[in-house]
């Protein structure tokens, strides 16, 4: 029998760690109270070692942590003074639990919780995965790369794992196997990519981290965008190559497939033009078709010139704006004055105050910020009415002369201007069809996405302001999706329903919030009082010192340290990884040189191994759960080990080239 | 007893559900904070100590609910592997041994704390002329409290579990992944996925 083996294994183990305990427990001293430093450093040692046996064990890990924390802090306490001990502890408990409360990092967890709940109920899963793989049809491996897109887009949005694969095991899966992918490269591709929401910002694993370390989320976020993109850009490459290699692996789809059914109005014209956009010209003209409709069509083929343009015209000004070096001036003022309200001074444990004065700060950088708002509004732009509500500064800016326009300005127009003939030409009918499904899907939620991180990451918004804003937009798209479907249903009262399904979804969204965060939070009170005891007893003392008569070098240290988050990620969760863990690596760090933020992006890296190692890979059972009764946690878990092979590569290229992590927070806050 | 359990569960749930509604108020509070900041041009120097207050209030209130549904995480590697009679008596020793001291410790000194700040009638500091403060600090004991009655009900119910060899029912509540909502949402049934099967089998067949 499997399953007692393993028991077994777990047992023993277990056992094993006891029996040291006991030997090394300093009973002699601990009866008679009188506990010398060594003793306690002894004790706080095994303190580490019975957490570790009590969370195998099973029992609610926030409560673990919290009673040895209680009882390992009254002994700390007690060797000084026996008699002020109780009060002692008691109060260092309430002071710990307090600083939870009312920590202005952690904050922003239940907003992008909520966020997340919000948009997966929005219900546009099935159309962005429907859209994305009818365009992206002529790559090899077509529906996988889609998964893995899709995946990421909705899985940065929600963040909520479980629900991300289930959802894509009903949907992409069938889609697959239909289209005769092989099993493990489907599940593996599911799998994978429904965990990427977890590294790529917002998520919430980031802000765990900040809140621990004392690392600046803001930097965090912009640090780990692009380790993201490069981690869902390896699978992306995995998947093409493997496809053009191996084609009966993942068949390109067949014609029919990647059809998409016409409206009238462009089955009417295509007969005439192939290209949209002249055939649309040419529809204006020609009697017996609606004129409003033609007209609308035409408008919905011009979006993304009008869009290019309108990047273009931002450029421009932007480049020639006069009084440009002052701006951006007040621009990295205003960022790192962000940045600077979000980073707490680095400590051991959990930072304690909240930071004093942060909202008069931020009260205060704000003139400067709305300065910068009015530069682009100055140039001649199609984007004018987006930044409407700053008018008052634009008149006297235009005054001033110009600057003549920069080479780069025009390399960068003749790209855009090329691109957009490009897009022009391309534009046939069934791309219009495609694009405007994009629209419909795929847009809102990037949109969203980057509104949210754009406003973190260049300081126009704390996290926690962004989030909420983001949660909010999640309602809105909730509404709006909702609506369009009960539209679509012809229900009887479209705005009733909706209103009826909306509140629906609230209540949903906000209980799970309230659990899921209460998880977390709960695990921070007591993860904090259980540091506050290991320091006391000195056993961070001691894991130092014993670390450091090592004599690592920096790199055979980092390598440890993320050879060991790797293998805790096999019976813990990430959660409890980075709340427990983290504040005894984190002190070691600047011994060895280590910058936390680069840590903790590797950390955030190595943590995706956690949900796609078998056999506790949460993502696979996820998978199981949905998928038809052939298909066995064997296959998913071989689908899914070559796309951990990837993450250990990206783990490693990170390591290798830290530019990856580090040149935007660099960029951005020097 | 299995009545008077569910009762507890309830309140539990209840006093959840009611302080949930907050994230609603929370996001909605900020959304206009930030309109207000940076289109009005009118921040609120109460805004932030609101901020905060809603949300420890949430997250503390939310625990009892939390363990009601037993959301609070754990580590499953063995745990899922052991028979419900195994699981009730660790669980039953680990409550005794970790639960009952540490919330009880966390609500008597909450109490204290709480006390202190009532007879001063605290107020917040971080602007000047701040928020009372008092009432917020007394969630702290008011959760530690729920917890603790949640806690002793989780007891009783591992001391159930032993008797009958299987864990008594709980209330339902929204889950985190209801598979069966979200096969509704995207359209999928389960005849579908049923005749997937056929794609499968010569899959694994071939091997």
């Amino acid at each position: 029998m499997k399953i007692r083996k393993e028991l077994w294994f777990g047992f023993s183990l277990m056992a094993i760690i006891l029996v040291t305990v006991l030997i090394f427990t300093p009973w002699a001293s601990l009866f008679d109270g009188h506990l010398s430093h060594d003793d306690l450093g002894a004790l706080g040692l095994l303190m580490l070692a019975l957490i570790v046996v009590a969370i195998m064990l099973g029992f609610p890990t926030a409560f673990t942590l919290m009673g040895m924390g209680v009882a390992f802090g009254w002994l700390a306490y007690r060797s000084v003074n026996p008699e002020i001990a109780t009060q002692q502890i008691l109060d260092l408990m309430v002071q710990r639990a307090y600083s939870v409360m009312s920590n202005d990092v952690l904050i922003a967890i239940p907003l992008f919780v909520f966020m997340g709940y919000l948009v997966e109920r929005a219900n546009l899963i099935e159309k962005l995965f429907k859209s994305l793989h009818l365009s992206l049809a002529r790559v090899p491996g077509a529906l996988a790369v889609a998964t893995i897109v899709t995946c990421a887009i909705f899985a940065t949005a929600t963040g909520i794992v479980g629900a991300v694969v289930t959802l894509m095991g009903l949907l992409a899966l069938p889609a697959m196997l239909r289209a005769g992918y092989s099993v493990q490269l489907s599940a593996g591709a599911i799998t994978a990519g429904g965990c990427l929401g977890i590294l790529i910002p917002p998520s919430v694993l980031l802000i765990v981290y900040g809140a621990t370390a004392g690392v600046s989320v803001v930097k965090l976020y912009a640090g780990a965008f692009f380790p993201g993109l490069m981690l869902a850009g390896l699978y992306v490459i995995f998947v093409v190559v493997v496809a053009k290699l191996k084609p009966h692996l993942a068949p390109p789809l067949s014609e029919s497939e990647r059809r998409v059914s016409l409206p009238p109005i462009s089955q009417a014209l295509s007969g005439r033009h192939r290209n949209a956009m002249a055939g649309l010209l040419g529809g204006l003209r020609s009697s017996g078709l609606p004129r409003r409709s033609v007209l609308g069509q035409l408008f919905l083929t011009l979006l993304p010139a009008l869009a290019i343009v309108a990047l273009l015209a931002v450029m421009y000004g932007s480049a020639t704006a006069p009084l440009a070096a002052v701006d951006t001036a007040g621009l990295v003022q205003a960022g790192s004055g962000v940045a600077a309200e979000e980073t707490p001074e680095p400590s051991s444990g959990l930072q304690e105050p909240p930071m004093e004065g942060a909202t008069d700060s931020a009260a205060a950088k704000e003139p400067e910020s709305l300065g910068t708002a009015a530069v682009p509004a100055t140039a001649p732009s199609a984007a004018a009415p987006a930044l409407a509500p700053t008018p008052a500064t634009a008149p006297a800016v235009p005054a001033a002369e110009r600057v003549p326009a920069p080479l780069w300005f025009w390399i960068v127009f003749a790209g855009g201007v090329a691109a957009l003939l490009l897009i022009s030409w391309l534009m046939n009918w069934q791309r219009l069809e495609i694009f405007k499904m994009l629209l419909t899907s795929f847009f809102p939620l990037a949109v969203m996405i980057v509104a949210v991180l754009g406003s973190i990451v260049f300081g126009l918004a704390t996290p926690t302001e962004a989030a909420a804003v983001g949660a909010f937009g999640g309602l809105l798209l909730a509404g709006v999706y909702r609506y369009v479907a009960a539209k679509q249903d012809h229900r009887p009262h479209p705005v009733n329903s909706t209103l009826r399904d909306l509140g629906g979804i609230v209540k949903e969204s906000s209980f799970l919030t309230a659990k899921t965060s209460a998880m977390v939070c709960w695990l921070f009170v007591g993860s904090s009082i259980f540091s506050a005891s290991f320091a006391l007893l000195g056993g961070q003392q001691i894991v130092e010192n014993w670390v450091l008569s090592l004599g690592l070098t920096p790199f055979q240290f980092m390598v440890l340290a993320q050879f060991i988050i790797f293998i805790l990620g096999w019976p813990l969760e990430w959660t409890e990884i980075i709340v427990i863990f983290m504040p005894i690596f984190i002190p070691l760090l600047p011994k060895f040189g280590v910058d936390p933020l680069f840590f903790g992006l590797l950390v955030a890296l190595n943590l995706q191994t956690a949900f796609l190692s078998p056999p506790v890979a949460m993502a696979a059972f996820y998978l199981k759960g949905v998928s038809p009764r052939h298909v066995t946690l064997n296959q998913i878990f071989a689908g899914m080990m070559p796309f951990m092979g990837i993450q250990v590569l990206a783990i490693v290229l990170l390591y290798m080239f830290p530019q990856i992590g580090l040149w935007l927070p660099q960029l951005l806050y020097k | 007893m299995q009545k008077l359990l569910l009762t507890i569960d309830k309140i539990s749930t209840f006093v959840g559900h009611a302080f949930s509604w907050l994230i609603v108020g929370l996001t909605l509070l900020i959304s206009w904070e930030v309109f207000s900041r940076y289109v009005l041009d009118h921040p609120h120097p109460w805004a932030f100590d609101a901020m905060i207050m809603m949300y420890g209030t949430l997250i503390m209130m939310a625990g009892a609910y939390t363990l009601a549904k037993s959301g609070h995480v754990r580590g499953d590697v063995l745990y899922g592997f052991f028979r419900p009679r195994t699981q009730a008596t660790i669980d039953l020793i680990l409550y005794v041994i970790f639960f009952i001291p540490g919330v009880f410790a966390l609500t008597y000194a909450g109490y204290h704390y709480a006390a202190e700040s009532w007879a001063i009638f605290e107020r917040s500091n971080v602007t000047a002329e701040g928020p009372p403060i008092y009432p917020f600090k007394t969630m702290l004991p008011l959760a530690g409290a729920f917890l603790f009655l949640q806690g002793i009900v989780e007891i009783i119910r591992c001391v159930i579990c032993i008797r009958q060899g299987e864990w008594p029912s709980r209330e339902e509540d929204v889950e985190e992944v209801d598979v069966d909502k979200l096969k509704q949402m995207v359209h999928v049934k389960d005849e579908d996925i049923a005749r997937l099967d056929e794609l499968v089998v010569p899959q694994g067949s071939r091997k």
